[in-house]
């Protein structure tokens, strides 16, 4: 089967937000997954993106049949002080049918190889602990820890909780 | 005490370096990551009248600093990545009018969400965020912040 990679266009959005609900099932999390098509248009295809995303395009097995999108990874850049930019990995999902074919691992060197060209020290991303397969495939990379490894908690202000504490207090 | 929260500009380079310094003990690319025409980041400094100054001088006496991020899940989100008040300042309300501040831009932005990180360690900050409505992510999705840097960036990179 081949496949290739190439940058995210508008037409995809229903693409991302199918492979977003899909990865979001497998951590059992789907009914947190708020976001809409239009959010990710605006958001990811307007003045200022927010985010960017690369796609993995699985070509038809004819020249009639269309090619499918079985794969995605989405990363926008972020700043640590200490060490400077740094590219961070929002996302990153390939769809069961086409695994093992070595899509993921082209995924990540192409982002990392991307890192690098942008001056990024280092790439970044969160795994659930508890999802031991992905916790392995990163760590054979040599991928660190940083909560286990110096401590860092990842703390979060949702919408409720923003909105209070951006409401100055009363005198 | 008084003091005001505005937008830092590259004139606060010096400034912020100096906090940073005291805070994190190495040196930046701040002003060309900062304050260039597409910046990394953001700045707020919080600042108290000449009649308050430190000291060696100083009227700036606090600093946060901030980026957009996005959640696959809920969209626009603000990542505050520092935020430091002077030891001298601390207790005066400065660090939550900072937070504030952030959140405030954050909504602005249309953002869903506010990350940051908090080290272990640090039991009095992590209380302080808990008590104005914070949720350790770690603790209770099991989230662990991830990093490949060096020379495992550049073996991944290979073909």
């Amino acid at each position: 089967m081949e496949y290739k990679l190439r940058k995210a266009e508008p037409k995809d959005v229903p693409d991302i937000l199918r492979l977003v609900k899909e990865l979001a099932k497998y951590e059992e999390m789907e009914h947190q997954v708020a976001l809409t098509e239009k959010d990710l248009l605006e958001d990811g295809f307007g003045e200022t993106p927010f985010y960017h995303c690369i796609i993995a395009e699985i070509q038809g097995e004819s020249s009639s049949e269309d090619p499918k999108v079985g794969g995605f990874a989405m990363y926008y850049f972020t700043y640590d002080p200490w060490v400077g930019k740094q590219l961070y990995l929002e996302e990153f999902y390939v769809m069961n049918e086409y695994r093992g074919l070595g899509m993921g691992s082209e995924i990540l060197r192409h982002l990392s190889d991307l890192a690098m060209k942008t001056r990024c020290t280092g790439m970044m991303f969160v795994v659930a602990e508890n999802n031991a397969p992905s916790m392995q495939f990163y760590k054979r990379r040599g991928a660190e820890d940083l909560s286990q490894e110096e401590g860092w908690r990842l703390f979060r202000f949702d919408k409720d909780s923003l909105l209070k504490m951006a409401t100055p207090a009363e005198e | 005490m008084d003091f005001s929260i505005r937008a830092a500009n590259v004139e606060d380079c010096k400034d912020i370096a100096r906090m940073i310094v005291v805070s994190r003990h190495v040196r930046t690319y701040l002003e060309q990551d900062g304050f260039s025409k597409n910046p990394f980041f953001h700045g707020i400094i919080a600042e108290v009248p000449e009649q308050l100054r430190t000291k060696d001088g100083h009227t700036k006496v606090g600093y946060a600093l901030y980026f957009y991020s996005y959640s696959s899940w809920a969209g626009r989100a603000i990542y505050m990545e520092d935020l430091y008040v002077m030891p001298e300042f601390r207790g005066k309300g400065i660090g939550k009018a900072l937070m504030s501040k952030v959140a405030q831009l954050g909504l602005a932005a249309g953002c869903n969400q506010l990350n940051f990180t908090v080290l272990d360690w640090n039991k009095s900050s992590r209380d302080f965020y808990m008590s104005q409505g914070c949720c350790d992510v770690t603790t209770s999705m099991g989230y662990h912040c991830m990093r490949c840097e060096g020379e495992a960036l550049q073996h991944l990179a290979q073909p």
